[in-house]
């Protein structure tokens, strides 16, 4: 029997109430992927378009200006050169006025990394449809990803409202901190890129958060395990993941290089 | 999928055990590269020697990332090649753009000279 080419419905015959086994007749699977992880996919290879762009323009910028050179010691904070990473984000909550240079965002790392971490174990716990280890390792995953954002809080009010020094600016007045036009590190656009960087990074933290609560109510209910499988943790999980790939370009391209 | 937890032998309603090691394991894996980069930030000169190796230990941190806990490394060859080629042509974008930067500058720099 030949398969149908056109949309139309099959004449009546004795193999209407057979099931339909064409190629063109649904129940395909593409790359043995279901339709949402596939679709998951496709979502975050644009949005790693949107985040390339973003690190492009950083590295765009970046090389616009002047670097530094000279010795490490004698660098200070100057709109001719762009800052040295580990010069601004020195400060550590709770240890007022002592150097530590990139600490918080190292441990800030570290917490990104561990929420991926419990969120495949929340995956793992799905496969083997064991409700209460999912909800679990979901209440760990929102744990750490909230700590990211609260420390992400700190990291941006300590940038605003900047060191007791500040800078001396041309008219001899002394500027504290950063905004959109102007900042006590550096050229503006400095700032700017970090604002609008970390900030997308997370707002995108901020919604993986929410996915992972809303996660978390559906798993609790039942919801997933009367469907017989966990796949929308798993969905929501290439997300989350995607946000702490994200991190970690993030982290290289404007704390360490 | 490689890292399933398939035991046929189970009751119904009865829940397999954990296969968790793998996952503890890129963790590690994870841990330490992020360990050497800080290594490097802080006994080595800023130079583009020292760039190179942050970028090479972030690739090697994302390919982590996205073959073992996003799955892709198990997944289909035609999805993986779907997700990596239109990747490629980031790369050019930030080789492209980057040097554009650096002549920009220069052009602005040397313009009243």
């Amino acid at each position: 029997m030949s398969q149908p080419t056109t949309l139309q419905p099959p004449a009546a015959s004795a193999t209407q109430d057979a099931p339909r086994t064409g190629t063109w007749d649904g129940g395909n699977e593409p790359f043995k992927a279901s339709y949402g992880k596939l679709m998951m996919w496709f979502f975050l290879l644009s949005d790693a378009f949107t985040f390339a762009a973003f690190l492009t323009t950083y590295g765009l910028i970046r090389h616009k200006h002047e670097v530094f050179v000279g010795k490490a010691e004698e660098f200070v904070f100057s709109t001719r050169w762009w800052p040295v990473p580990d010069r601004v984000f020195n400060a550590f909550p709770g240890l007022h006025g002592m150097d530590v240079p990139l600490g918080f965002v190292a441990l800030m790392t570290m917490i990104l990394i561990l929420s991926s971490v419990t969120m495949v174990l929340a995956v793992e716990a799905g496969h083997r449809m064991d409700k209460n280890d999912v909800q679990k390792w979901l209440l760990w995953t929102i744990l750490f990803g909230t700590t990211f954002l609260l420390s992400q809080a700190w990291e941006w009010s300590h940038f605003i409202h900047g060191s007791e020094k500040g800078m001396l600016m041309a008219d001899g007045t002394t500027f504290f901190g950063a905004n959109l036009a102007a900042n006590e590190y550096g050229p503006v656009l400095f700032a700017d890129l970090f604002f609008f960087i970390t900030g997308f990074h997370g707002t995108h933290v901020l919604s993986g958060v929410c996915l992972l609560v809303w996660c978390f109510i559906a798993t609790s209910n039942g919801t997933f395990h009367k469907r017989g499988h966990y796949e929308m943790i798993e969905k929501i999980g290439l997300y989350w993941h995607f946000v702490d790939l994200v991190w970690v370009f993030v982290f290289t391209f404007f704390y360490l290089v | 999928m490689a890292a399933h937890a398939t035991d046929e032998n189970l009751q119904q309603g009865e829940i397999a055990k954990p296969n968790t090691a793998w996952i503890w394991k890129t963790f590690f894996v994870l841990v330490g590269i992020t360990a050497v980069e800080f290594v490097f930030v802080f006994l080595m000169e800023p130079s583009t020697l020292r760039n190179s190796i942050f970028i090479i230990l972030t690739i090697m941190k994302a390919f982590f990332i996205v073959a073992e806990f996003m799955h892709l490394k198990h997944e289909t060859k035609g999805l993986i090649w779907t997700i990596l080629v239109p990747m490629s042509l980031l790369v050019w974008l930030l080789v492209a753009l980057i040097t554009e930067g650096s002549y920009v500058g220069e052009v602005l720099q040397n313009m009243f000279k």
